[in-house]
């Protein structure tokens, strides 16, 4: 019989976990500067395209690291970045939470 | 003989991630392009047996880079899967109009992508 793949894919997929963090962490600090950018009234539409781009990237690649909550919380940033953050007065506090928890969730995997 | 796919996307991770899991769980050969222009070098070169098409890159999207897949004969009639993280119904429909085999979701289970792919593909 065939061994099974699950824990060599485990294995491997944690030293791929560990190769992007870095990536991963400054995608994270593009939403943490973003959100305080949009709390300052400060976010420019270039910054906001980035952390657009950022919560979509992190949304995509998230899940497939076992961190479904990640993806569903870059998810949200992605499209209350699509739309016009600043125009609800939530939103700049929501979307900073949000990168709290990113960051959050980011550094606690094992 | 094992299947072998060109992996074409600009996030390194996601292309190592999905490379492992074609490799590793369902031992296929891979092949990764990390742009749509180079994805139609490699397609026309390796011959693969099916494409994972990321849709949001730089310079050539996902969609460009279909439909210049089909317009080259060498390539035309190399089954296409488009990965995507957009969830939104208009551009699911948006994806599935390009005439690709199926549009897949990110994030992807890694130990479950194989049989997607070989479920839509008919390798089952």
């Amino acid at each position: 019989m065939k061994p099974s793949p699950q824990p060599f894919l485990a294995e491997a997929l944690d030293r791929l976990w560990a190769q992007f963090l870095p990536q991963l962490e400054e995608r994270v600090g593009i939403l943490e500067a973003a959100g305080a950018a949009l709390s300052a009234r400060e976010l420019t539409i270039g910054e906001r395209e980035q952390a657009n781009s950022a919560a979509h990237k992190l949304a995509g690649v998230l899940g497939t690291f076992g961190l479904t909550k990640g993806t569903i919380l870059a998810r949200e940033a992605e499209i209350l970045y699509s739309a016009e953050p600043d125009l609800d007065p939530e939103t700049p506090a929501r979307l900073a939470a949000i990168a709290a928890q990113l960051r959050a969730i980011v550094s606690t995997r094992k | 003989m094992a299947h072998r796919i060109l992996i074409i996307d600009d996030e390194d991770d996601i292309r190592e991630v999905a490379a492992l899991s074609l490799e590793t769980v369902a031992g296929w050969d891979v092949v990764t392009a990390n742009s749509g222009a180079q994805g139609l070098v490699r397609a026309a070169e390796c011959q693969p047996d099916a494409i994972l098409l990321d849709v949001m890159m730089p310079g050539m999207d996902g969609p460009s880079t279909f439909r210049e897949l089909r317009k080259n004969p060498a390539t035309a009639r190399i089954p296409v899967l488009l990965l995507t993280a957009k969830v939104q119904a208009s551009d699911q429909r948006r994806f599935a109009d390009l005439g690709v085999e199926a549009v897949l979701f990110k994030p992807f289970d890694p130990l479950t992508l194989p049989n997607q792919i070989a479920s839509v593909l008919g390798w089952n």
